[in-house]
């Protein structure tokens, strides 16, 4: 029986300040056609490419963060399926597809979450659905598309080789792509501007993750999920740095007043939370580890954003090698991807982080986040960590039963209970 | 009775056991290879025995302890047959990225099959551009010496270009083999098509090229005969669509027929597109170059490619247009994202083109036969009411 | 009076029978009783019933169509059709600018499309999960522990919008119930209710598409308050028969008609 104590979720300051600076980003991407501006949409991470050339560019998982915080989720999936779509797609798939369904049919679809038909579709093949989702806009849309390919390494040998690859890719197909839609020459000085502006935010935000080490935690990684479009797709953005700053004077402050996340003395259950967000749920997930005295902290999803500032060197000479660096030979954050790359970091999560149970959130139309049951399998053999899986999704409502969630946490606090008092 | 069905069927009611007795019987290893599109002729010309890996005969239990439920059935199957110690005479395994869900597996024959040979490729998708091709032969080349490593002994050229031919001519008479079939129809079951080409992926391509020539010859010399008494009565010409990477129950195949459908034609994975393309061996091009040409082919077309301007749908409706079919039957195996994400636009496409095409799921552990029947039934119905 | 013919419809739920003059295509009679264990049984009793309203006996049928999940298991059927197709005739016959079909039944749910003609162009099935079926209905009926014919009129009584999941029958329930324990309005409930199973079939009309004039089949259209949630979600009049629920029987009676000539 897990006793319940009054646990309360001490939110903070400065993550209010994120919602403005969300909605002026895409309420920039919307009206860019208006302003004559050109526009891609992307998935996979290569938007600073577009970026670098001065064009406003969509990220793909960032929309569906955008969409399900502005609470049109719903709405566009259901679009996607009067479409067509089959339910046992990709929920992200089904948001794009359906918000091209919305242009294309005229389906009734909040405004805000409307972009503009592209001039340019790119595709980041680091998870196979990228390319899908791109074909799939391609046949309906018509529109350009360029791709590279990013395979997720399974060995640290494989590394340079496919480092060697991407760059390759990048230079000889994306580049000249954004070159001639954008009838200019390649901004590198555009491209280590925004990288000067990340470099500074990053090292702020490794900062922040410190706090992440004390207990108790004054803040959760949900904090910290919305906090991550300033590190990655709002990248170069001069606000990007101040906030990062006003978040790191609140978590001092908090720190030194010794004022927890949970309130009223700090968590019970220190959480490891795998793959994306919830984000059409973080309310109702937040609660229900709330009131466990429970608290997310820490994910292999959201520690691939630049996880070594100290490798991006806005100065480099080659500075498309650089970036993919940070993904391959130097930063390792593609390895994330594979099982082998995934469960060195997250055993090296769950050790700095002090963590007490994994959460596998799992989509049963996301099969990105490789390895799941293995990851808990393992990690429960070699640290004695018990874990978890909640299938539900990021956005799709449909697939999300509140009564599986409970019982399934539920058994978890059980479990980490149980290995206490032994 | 054609006799020259009789080893085909025989090598597929049983895969383990087809397999373990060509192992034996060859004294080569066997390498499971992961469907769809890895270069097998490089396998066959170390010296080893490829086989493609196959869906398993029983439904998934302990697997699903090391594997999402909502992965596909081959690939729940195949963990469930390892972690059971089903594919332990199984001396080496090669996979690569075909999706997301084959990622998953090279930790896991890691942990719990432990192969003496387990390789990983980077194949990459099918993107336009001279560094993916580069990228395609680095790898390749990766690859060979990978298999030279294992064996200990060098692949010459003339080995692998001796392997191609071989498989060439394999594909070659497949070929031929499905001529047939579309100019003959009702003569054989479609079970026993698929039957001929799965046993392909299974035993020694020399054995299967033997089995291969005496059929061929048996039905032209017995094709009047054969024509007269028709084993598949139907009033129906469909072509299947679909059904990537596995089989589908042969029970589907047989429901189909027994409603009256004939089936002239097919695009499915152990079906027309396994044979598809030759590798092309002309003049000095290194035997290398021949199979990343041939992985790098547009045609047929595959979703796990990633070639954005593929049309699956114009090849569906030309396949109906030459056989003269009457409609489609879109195999859909549960959880594949490659088909799914592509089917609206192959049932738009269709219903735009005035081709009639039902869509079946197909599962591994199947939930209801009588609905599969249902629809098929229906389907036929429709079919016939617009005629 | 000419020939009789007759069909026979056996569902999951009910079993439904209509005799029809083969000529004049005008109901004689026809029954609705559950089809309990065995679809044998049910095919018998219902069949008496209907002839005993019509003062025949089985001798006096010239043709009998079998359909619906239980189709194969009728001994005296002439012939079994699925009840797609079934639908699709009997649609067309009431209603010949028919050309989409919504059919819930007790355990399966269908959408189908028909041209001009009448002839089925295209269809779409759930019948893998009880998510917007008759069955569906009557376990949230029962969690709500209302009266499945009360339960429209007491959704024109919501005030609040709230979310019922609609992927899954068991899901769902669970939710009704904590939703109850959480203190929500039954009539709040009720309508989330028939908004889920309007999602899920919004979702497979969308697969085929939309085109006027849409017809509702099957037990389920007899309840309005289904009814009027498609209307709005798919934003299209609904046009239901006075008996939908017998609309799978009519149609394989006519097509017993036909089958005559």
């Amino acid at each position: 029986m897990v006793e319940k104590k009054e646990y309360k979720l001490n939110r903070l300051e400065t993550t209010k300040l994120i919602g403005p600076m969300v909605d002026k980003h895409w309420a920039e991407l919307r009206e860019a056609k208006e302003h004559g501006e050109k526009v891609a949409w992307c998935s996979g991470p290569l938007f600073i490419f577009p970026y670098a050339m001065g064009m406003k560019c969509h990220f793909m998982a960032g929309y569906a963060a955008y969409c399900a915080g502005r609470k049109a989720g719903d709405q566009v999936l259901e679009a996607a399926e009067a479409d067509g779509e089959l339910m046992d797609t990709c929920s992200y798939h089904r948001l794009h597809t359906g918000m091209a369904a919305a242009i294309l049919r005229g389906r009734p679809v909040r405004k805000e979450v409307i972009l503009p038909i592209p001039d340019l579709l790119i595709t980041g093949r680091l998870c196979t659905e990228m390319a899908h989702y791109a074909e799939a806009l391609y046949r309906r849309l018509k529109i350009p598309v360029v791709a590279v390919d990013i395979p997720p390494p399974r060995r640290k040998e494989d590394l340079p080789r496919l480092e060697r690859f991407v760059v390759r890719q990048i230079k000889e197909s994306l580049i000249p792509a954004l070159e001639k839609v954008c009838g200019k020459e390649f901004d590198e000085e555009e491209m280590r501007r925004i990288l000067r502006v990340l470099k500074k935010a990053t090292t702020l935000r490794n900062q922040c993750w410190e706090f992440f080490k004390l207990k108790p935690t004054p803040w959760t990684l949900w904090d910290y999920g919305v906090s991550i479009a300033p590190v990655f797709y709002m990248m170069g953005k001069p606000e990007t740095v101040p906030y990062y700053e006003k978040l790191l004077a609140e978590l001092k402050e908090r720190a030194a007043k010794k004022i927890p996340a949970i309130l009223p003395d700090g968590e019970k259950y220190r959480l490891y939370w795998d793959a994306w967000l919830p984000w059409a749920f973080l309310g109702m997930f937040i609660r229900k580890f709330v009131s466990y005295g429970a608290v997310p902290i820490c994910g292999r999803y959201p520690w691939e954003f630049f996880p070594h500032p100290e490798y991006i060197d806005p100065d480099a000479d080659d500075i498309v090698k650089n970036w993919v660096e940070l993904y391959y030979t130097k930063g390792h954050q593609a390895m994330v991807m594979m099982t082998e790359g995934a469960l060195e970091q997250i055993m090296e999560l769950v050790e700095e982080y002090s963590i007490d149970g994994l959460v596998m959130f799992a989509s049963k139309t996301c099969r990105a986040w490789v390895g799941q049951r293995e990851i808990v399998n393992e990690i429960e053999r070699r640290l004695g960590v018990p874990g978890v899986i909640i299938e539900a999704d990021m956005v799709d409502s449909r697939m999300v039963s509140e009564a599986q969630i409970e019982t399934r946490l539920q058994a978890l606090f059980e479990t980490i209970d149980a290995r206490r008092r032994r | 009775m054609i006799r020259g069905l009789e080893p085909f069927l025989k090598a597929v009611e049983n895969p383990y056991k087809t397999v373990s007795e060509w192992k034996e019987r060859t004294g080569k290893k066997v390498i499971g290879c992961y469907p769809m599109w890895l270069p097998k002729e490089l396998v066959h010309a170390a010296g080893l025995l490829p086989v493609v890996v196959w869906r398993s005969d029983e439904p998934v239990t302990i697997g699903h302890a090391y594997v999402h439920t909502f992965n596909c059935g081959l690939t729940r199957s195949f963990v469930d047959d390892a972690v059971r110690g089903k594919l332990d005479f199984i001396d080496g395994f090669i996979i690569y990225r075909t999706c997301l869900q084959a990622q998953e597996l090279p930790f896991i024959l890691e942990q719990h099959v432990r192969p003496a040979y387990l390789e990983y490729l980077y194949l990459p998708a099918i993107f336009p551009g001279a560094a993916t091709k580069d990228f395609l032969i680095e790898e390749l080349e990766r690859f060979k010496a990978s298999l030279e490593e294992f064996t200990g002994k060098e692949i010459t050229d003339g080995e692998l270009r001796r392997s191609i031919e071989l498989y060439n001519e394999n594909r070659r008479m497949l070929r031929r083999f499905y001529e047939f079939r579309r100019k003959n129809l009702g003569v054989l079951r479609a079970r026993e098509v698929m039957a001929v080409v799965w046993s392909s992926m299974l035993v020694p391509k020399e054995e299967h090229n033997t089995w291969l020539r005496e059929l061929l010859l048996e039905l032209e010399e017995r094709q009047e005969e054969l024509l007269k008494e028709p084993r598949v009565k139907g009033d129906l010409k469909v072509v299947l669509t679909g059904a990537l990477c596995q089989t589908p129950q042969f029970e589907i195949l047989d429901m189909i027929e027994d409603l009256g459908m004939v089936v002239v034609d097919d695009d499915l994975y152990v079906g027309s597109k396994y044979f598809a393309n030759d590798v092309e061996l002309d003049g000095n091009k290194r035997p290398l170059e021949a199979l990343a040409e041939h992985y790098l082919k547009r045609e047929p077309t595959c979703p796990t490619k990633g070639d954005w301007e593929m049309d699956w749908t114009d090849e569906i409706a030309g396949m109906v247009k030459r056989g003269g079919a009457d409609g489609v039957i879109s195999l859909l195996i549960k959880f594949c994202p490659p088909h799914l994400c592509y089917y609206p636009d192959i049932k738009r496409g269709l219903m735009e083109a005035g081709v009639p095409e039902v869509m079946i799921e197909v599962e591994h552990e199947i939930v209801s036969l009588e609905g599969v029947r249902t629809r098929l039934q229906s389907f036929a119905e429709s079919l016939r009411r617009g005629a | 009076m000419g020939a009789a013919v007759a069909g026979v419809d056996i569902g999951s739920i009910f079993t439904k029978v209509v005799i029809i003059d083969a000529e004049s295509y005008d109901i004689i009679s026809f029954s609705i009783m559950r089809s309990g264990a065995s679809h044998e049984n049910a095919s018998r009793s219902a069949t008496k019933d209907a002839l005993r309203a019509a003062g025949m006996s089985l001798e006096d049928l010239a043709y009998v169509v079998s359909t619906g999940y239980g189709r194969s298991r009728v001994p005296f059927a002439d012939r079994q059709i699925t009840e797609i197709t079934c639908h699709a005739r009997a649609a067309k016959f009431l209603f010949p600018d028919a050309h989409t079909i919504i059919d819930i039944g007790g355990q399966d749910s269908k959408v189908i499309r028909i041209d001009a003609a009448g002839r089925v162009t295209n269809f779409v099935m759930n019948d893998r999960c009880a998510a917007g079926t008759g069955r569906f209905l009557e376990v949230m009926a029962e969690a709500l522990e209302v009266d499945l014919g009360k339960m429209t009129e007491l959704s024109l009584r919501a005030t609040k919008n709230i979310e019922v999941s609609s992927v899954c029958a068991v899901f769902a329930e669970s939710e009704v119930i904590s939703l109850i324990a959480s203190g929500h309005e039954k009539a709040d409930i009720a309508a989330a209710i028939f908004r889920a199973i309007a999602r899920r079939i919004t979702g497979m009309v969308g697969q085929l598409g939309v085109q006027e004039r849409v017809v509702m089949t099957g037990g389920v259209a007899k309840n309005e308050g289904v009814v009027r949630a498609l209307e709005e979600r798919l934003n299209v009049k609904i046009t239901v028969p006075e008996e939908p629920q017998i609309a799978g029987a009519l149609g394989a009676a006519l097509l017993a008609a036909e089958s005559l000539k």
